[in-house]
């Protein structure tokens, strides 16, 4: 790794002007470090300034009646094993414990769980000067892609490694992002970007700003969520494809459903999940909705597979909950 | 959870002036390129809060309960210091992506991957090695059983599963095999030793209850 | 086969024998290459090439060598690179993180030249010679012909033609590859991660045109090689070149996106097989097509048809070249790959035939067929072979079971390379030396165990040395030779030893040598009462007994078979594979430690598992570079992946010493692709099975 400066800032609002201090990303955040210093071991960034946002007072899980508060350097074995969070918001909890190993969630936070970059081989592969780097070309097009996106791709096929993503936008989140102009809140589902929107970056934090807080309204009195990930290899993966699903059923009627998926887009992918409402859940129903939410998947050379394994985990994750 | 205060502003005590001073020397006993290294700068130090490197400071490394003291930069990892300065060398270098549990420790009872932590974020936490789990030559449990059970082939990657099974028993006493699978999902063996690691974690389980 | 010669009492081999270095492994004691550090040591780093083909125009390292924290240089004066990862140069700094800037600042020149990282593309009419010795090569001994299977196939009552793919797979050995090199005047030391001290003192005597003599290579522990790690390799010349140019020690250690690059494959194959049998499950004809590569290297041999005797068969093997790093052996090198295909297309021809798999196996000879015979019997009981599906995929859904099996065979038998020193002390104790290295299967335990058994001693009175040069030569461990080539000779050396001993304090028990025998820590006249203590005998000793012998026949032998059965569950909504059981039925002749060989066979399960459902060497094609140089992508069985895994071994004390590291491995992969098809009714042939592949194979019907 390059040299690098170490700063702990005294407040949160003194982070932005230390990001600022340096152009071309040499000044960024550093919480747990797990994505940053693979990153950097890997020499896809060399920032020459670390600042440290452990220094702040950021770790901290705050319930309330209306909902939760998660400090955003909140580790990710603590988000899962929360009581409240494990009852309350079953899929962001269910999310946290999916990620990697223990070790990686004992250090890594919750913030840097929804900044992390991708895990796209040729993104993290030097020699590939791809077009989110700012090269010419996206490689995964003609190249090796069955782990690509088969949905929202295009120009760059990513898909969005975070496990709380999807959990923290089927449950409505909103982000808190600390600027230089202040503070503002961004819903969870408009954290992320679509290629199309922004190719060199996954989120809609600008290299001045930090995630500082996780908000979590408290959900309605009868709902219930899952995460359901699906791994190449069960002791330790990125997800091939993941599905958080929140559904508040009634008197055996669904009354409000959100459906967010994982591994298959360049962002967690929301689906129209207003074909659930109104009606009671059955596994047939799950199927169609399905379906339907796959109809106009898109996929590459070597990932058509994932269209049938998204489907199951739909399916599956929505007739958990009944 | 409050925040520590700063270990380093504790442990460096230093003046700005002496920091400068000292940079000169720093880069050649490390070695470091006396080409590239960029500047102090001024704004973030007296600004906006305390700031090390690039050059090395001193810091106090607890390990296995005994403090080392050693010079590292903010881009020495707990591994390599581990590993090159102070010759604790039970955790082992495998993948260095944070992805196979080679060099797993614990810190603060917490089993990491200390090749994914700098060494100054390990600064004022209790780090244990594989080295410090026997007492007085006397054998952890864990270790006993794995000898036993020859849970150990090259054994390379056997330092870091030790301590992971070790933080798992002080976290649940009584595990299934399914808590032992799963504890163990974040270290890797080439050699195939993972039934025996399972059958291991499972008798020391027992051994420290009294049993067996 | 020499007659065998009696082995003698057992009561240390063939029972459980905690390995000697376990409490150095889990205390982390244990120093291995990497842990290696001297004052004064050097970090050495190796430049390699990007580009998958190119003309080395020139290099430059006047930059780097200029730097003050760089003390020494080394160009590999390639010509050509022939694989991106390829060495080109490399230097010595004075931290790991100078030597990273260092390879900075070396320029290089190269002229790009097509290349191929496909068989097919390699193959194709018209493709751009990638390697010197032309792309494919179509040797003629790797063509077999037997018997008439025009003949054959017109005879047969069915017929089966299906293409099995499967892939490179790379050794990843937890330690990578490297050496600390240290020269004393024109003496070098090199502490090498490496599966043959031996070999590597040879190679780098002859690289520096030194007397063996002034060479010494020591390897106390090391972290796998899996066949990877033989010679000094470029990492171990190149350690030794910079520590004899710097004047201090180096340490050159690659990292793991190296080690996945430059130090070795397992070639990939395709194999295209056509069988027919007789509705009594007698093979009459076999056909194989196969081609695979073994990157800027060879494919080896894939032996097919494997295991079993077809009177009738033609086989062909293609090695194609492409620009990758070249092949090296790896864990029964050529067999795994047979082994998957001959078994698929084994169970799929007993399908057509109607008959049950284990049957139609029984009902054709094989290599070793009688202990095979027996194994097939103790495999099937233990996994319950009557609970499989009598037909494929019949199972109701999702989540469908299936049992399958696999076969193979092995060699072995080693050879009269080890030599052991049996060193008898007057005060009692007695050392075992040997040049041969413990690679993680308890050779130096074994070594010990042997010598104490012979001269009738517990092990505690045994000290033994390996993993050094110094000591007599050993053989390096591959082939799954150590064992039978050691313990005989630990065998013995400690049985000339005893003799030597036996001579000497015959006198005082007033009879012939010839009468002696040791017991349970006692020199006895046979037949009667009459003993001395052995610390008796050795206090009679006016010097060591000092004995250095390579073995005698009558204590090995070779041959083995190996049969694997496998029980999965498959969830053919997500192409999940997840195994539940994997009996393992493994012969090595006489088992010398019961734990370790049982903790081999473990291994050789995983492996074989791990190949079969998750490793895949991927380049790519537009660049040529490999995409998943990592442990993070190139995946490798873990904790949930593991079934319950039941070793049987059969102690065969009357066939000696066989070898088993190897056979251990083979049989499983094809086992459990056997199992998925026995699970859900369609076949899938392209490994690794992941997920994709399953649901694909479904998809297709």
């Amino acid at each position: 790794m390059n040299a690098f400066e170490y700063v702990n800032p005294s407040n949160l609002q003194d982070v932005p002007k230390l990001l600022s201090q340096k152009r071309d990303r040499k000044s960024v955040v550093m919480a747990g470090g797990i994505d940053l210093l693979g990153e950097m071991k890997d020499n896809l960034v060399s920032p020459t300034r670390l600042v440290n946002i452990k220094a702040l007072d950021l770790r901290y899980i705050r319930h309330s009646k209306e909902g939760v508060h998660i400090g955003a350097t909140t580790t990710l074995t603590e988000v899962a094993s929360d009581g409240e969070i494990g009852k309350t918001y079953t899929a962001l909890a269910e999310a946290a414990e999916s990620v990697a190993s223990l070790q990686i969630r004992n250090v890594g936070t919750i913030g840097g769980n929804l900044c992390q970059r991708p895990r796209c081989w040729y993104y993290r592969g030097e020699e590939f000067h791809c077009l989110k780097k700012g090269g010419h070309l996206c490689f995964a097009v003609e190249g090796e892609n069955k782990y690509h996106a088969i949905m929202g791709g295009g120009p760059c096929h990513i898909v969005h490694p975070s496990d709380t993503a999807p959990a923290l936008i089927a449950l409505q989140a909103t982000l808190k992002i600390q600027g230089p102009n202040g503070e503002r809140t961004v819903p969870a589902a408009d954290f992320f970007v679509l290629p199309e929107e922004n190719i060199y970056q996954e989120t809609v934090l600008m290299p001045n700003e930090v995630v500082s807080e996780l908000f979590v309204p408290k959900p309605k009195a009868g709902t219930k969520s899952t995460y359901l990930k699906f791994k190449e290899k069960g002791s330790m993966d990125f997800a091939l494809a993941a599905a958080a699903v929140v559904l508040r059923v009634e008197d055996g009627i669904c009354r409000a459903a959100q459906v967010v998926l994982g591994g298959v887009a360049p962002k967690p992918w929301q689906a129209d999940a207003s074909a659930l409402v109104g009606q009671s859940v059955t596994e047939d129903r799950a199927v169609a909705f399905a379906n339907a939410v796959l109809k106009d998947a898109s996929p590459l050379r070597d990932n058509a597979f994932k269209v049938t394994l998204v489907k199951t985990m739909i399916k599956r994750g929505v007739m958990a909950l009944v | 959870m409050k925040q520590e205060p700063n270990p380093l502003e504790k442990e460096s005590g230093i003046s700005r002036r002496t920091f400068l001073q000292g940079i000169g020397a720093g880069a050649a006993a490390t070695g470091l390129l006396t080409v590239a290294a960029p500047p102090q700068t001024a704004d973030a130090k007296e600004a906006y809060g305390t700031s090390v490197g690039p050059n090395a400071t001193q810091v106090t490394l607890k390990i296995n309960g005994t403090e080392h003291r050693t010079a590292v930069e903010p881009r020495h990892t707990l591994l390599d210091v581990m590993r090159q300065k102070l010759d604790i060398t039970g955790p082992k270098p495998i993948c260095e992506r944070g992805s196979c549990g080679g060099c797993t420790v614990m810190l603060d009872k917490q089993p990491i991957y200390s090749c994914m932590m700098l060494a100054i974020d390990a600064v004022g936490k209790e780090i244990t090695t594989v080295e410090g789990l026997s007492k007085d030559g006397e054998l952890d449990p864990v270790q006993k059983a794995f000898v036993q059970h020859d849970a150990q082939m090259c054994g390379f990657c056997t330092p870091g599963f030790v301590v992971s099974v070790r933080a798992l028993l002080d976290r649940n006493p009584n595990p299934t095999l399914n808590d032992v699978k799963k504890a163990v999902s974040g270290n890797t063996c080439r050699c195939g030793t993972y039934p025996r690691i399972f059958e291991a974690a499972l008798t020391a389980a027992k051994l420290q209850r009294g049993g067996v | 086969m020499a007659d065998m010669k009696p082995w003698g009492e057992r009561y240390l081999t063939g029972t459980d024998v905690q390995r000697l270095d376990g409490e150095d492994k889990v205390t982390g004691r244990a120093k291995y290459t990497y842990d290696l550090n001297f004052p004064g040591m050097l970090y050495g780093k190796i430049l390699r090439s990007q580009h998958p083909h190119a003309k080395v125009i020139k290099v430059d390292l006047t930059r780097a060598a200029a730097h003050p924290g760089v003390k020494a240089v080394f160009d590999f004066e390639k010509q050509t690179v022939r694989y991106a990862g390829e060495e080109v140069a490399a230097i010595a700094a004075v931290s790991p993180e100078v030597a990273d800037e260092a390879l900075k600042l070396i320029d290089v020149t190269y002229e790009k030249l097509p290349f191929s990282v496909r068989e097919e593309t390699s193959m194709a009419e018209g493709a751009a010679q990638i390697h010197p010795n032309g792309n494919v090569a179509m040797d003629e001994r790797r063509q077999s012909e037997k018997g008439d299977t025009v003949a054959g196939f017109a005879e047969a009552d069915a017929v089966i033609e299906k293409t099995y793919r499967v892939p490179v797979q790379t050794h990843t050995s937890l330690e990578t590859h490297g050496a600390v090199a240290q020269w004393d005047g024109d003496k070098l030391t090199v502490w090498s991660s490496t599966q043959g001290v031996v070999g590597v003192r040879d190679d780098l005597a002859k690289y520096f045109d030194l007397p063996p003599e002034n060479v010494r290579v020591l390897c106390e522990h090391m972290g796998g090689g899996f066949g990877s790690k033989f010679g000094p390799g470029a990492e171990g010349v190149a350690a030794s070149v910079l520590a004899r140019s710097a004047g201090v020690p180096v340490k050159l250690m690659l990292n793991r996106k190296e080690e996945h690059l430059a130090v070795g494959n397992r070639p990939s194959a395709i194999m295209t097989i056509k069988m027919g049998a007789k509705k009594d499950g007698k093979i009459t004809a076999f056909e194989s097509q196969t081609y695979g590569t073994g990157g800027v290297g060879g494919i080896g041999n894939i032996p097919l048809p494997y295991v079993f005797d077809i009177a009738n068969y033609k086989s062909e093997l293609k090695d194609v070249h492409i620009n990758a790093g070249g092949s090296r052996a790896m864990r029964a090198p050529g067999h795994p790959q047979a082994e998957i295909g001959m078994d698929c297309a084994m169970d799929a021809l007993a399908d057509a035939v109607g008959m049950d798999p284990l049957a139609f196996r029984k009902a054709n000879g094989s290599r070793a067929n009688e202990i095979r015979l027996k194994q097939y019997d103790i495999g099937a009981k233990e996994i319950g072979w009557e609970r499989r599906n009598k037909v494929a995929g019949s199972a109701k859904g999702p989540v469908k079971r299936g049992i399958g099996m696999g076969c193979g065979m092995w060699g072995g038998g080693g050879n009269k390379r080890s030599y052991v020193e049996v060193q008898i002390h007057s005060d009692g104790t007695v050392d075992a030396k040997c040049a041969i290295q413990d690679i993680g299967t308890g050779s130096r335990t074994i070594l010990a165990m042997t010598v104490a058994e012979e001269l009738g001693l517990t092990l505690d009175q045994v000290t033994p040395h390996v993993g050094d040069t110094n000591f007599p030569p050993g053989t390096g461990s591959g082939g799954s030779s150590t064992t039978p080539s050691m313990v005989p000779a630990a065998k013995t050396a400690a049985r000339k030893a005893k003799g030597e001993l036996l001579a000497l304090v015959a006198p005082l028990l007033g009879v012939d040598a010839a009468m002696l025998e040791t017991r349970q820590g006692q020199i006895q006249v046979k037949g009667n009462g009459k003993s001395m203590s052995w610390t008796n005998a050795t206090a009679q000793l006016a010097s060591d007994i000092v004995v250095t012998a390579n073995r005698d026949d009558g204590y090995h032998s070779s041959g083995a078979a190996g049969v694997h059965f496998a029980e999965v569950e498959v969830d053919i909504e997500t192409g999940r594979i997840q195994p539940i059981k994997i009996v393992a039925v493994n012969d090595c002749g006489l088992v010398v430690n019961k734990l370790l060989a049982e903790s081999q066979v473990n291994g050789g399960v995983i492996g074989g598992l791990s190949y079969a459902l998750l490793e895949n060497r991927l380049l790519d094609r537009q660049t040529g570079v490999m995409v998943n140089p990592n442990m993070e992508a190139y995946k490798v069985a873990g904790a949930m992946e593991m079934p319950e895994i039941v070793p049987i071994l059969m102690d065969m004390p009357e066939r000696g010493v066989i070898g088993l590291g190897e056979p251990a491995t083979i049989p499983t992969a094809g086992a459990l692709a056997n199992a998925v098809y026995n699970a859900i009714g369609v076949w899938v042939t392209d490994f690794p099975m992941t997920p994709d592949k399953v649901l694909n194979a479904l998809a297709q019907g």
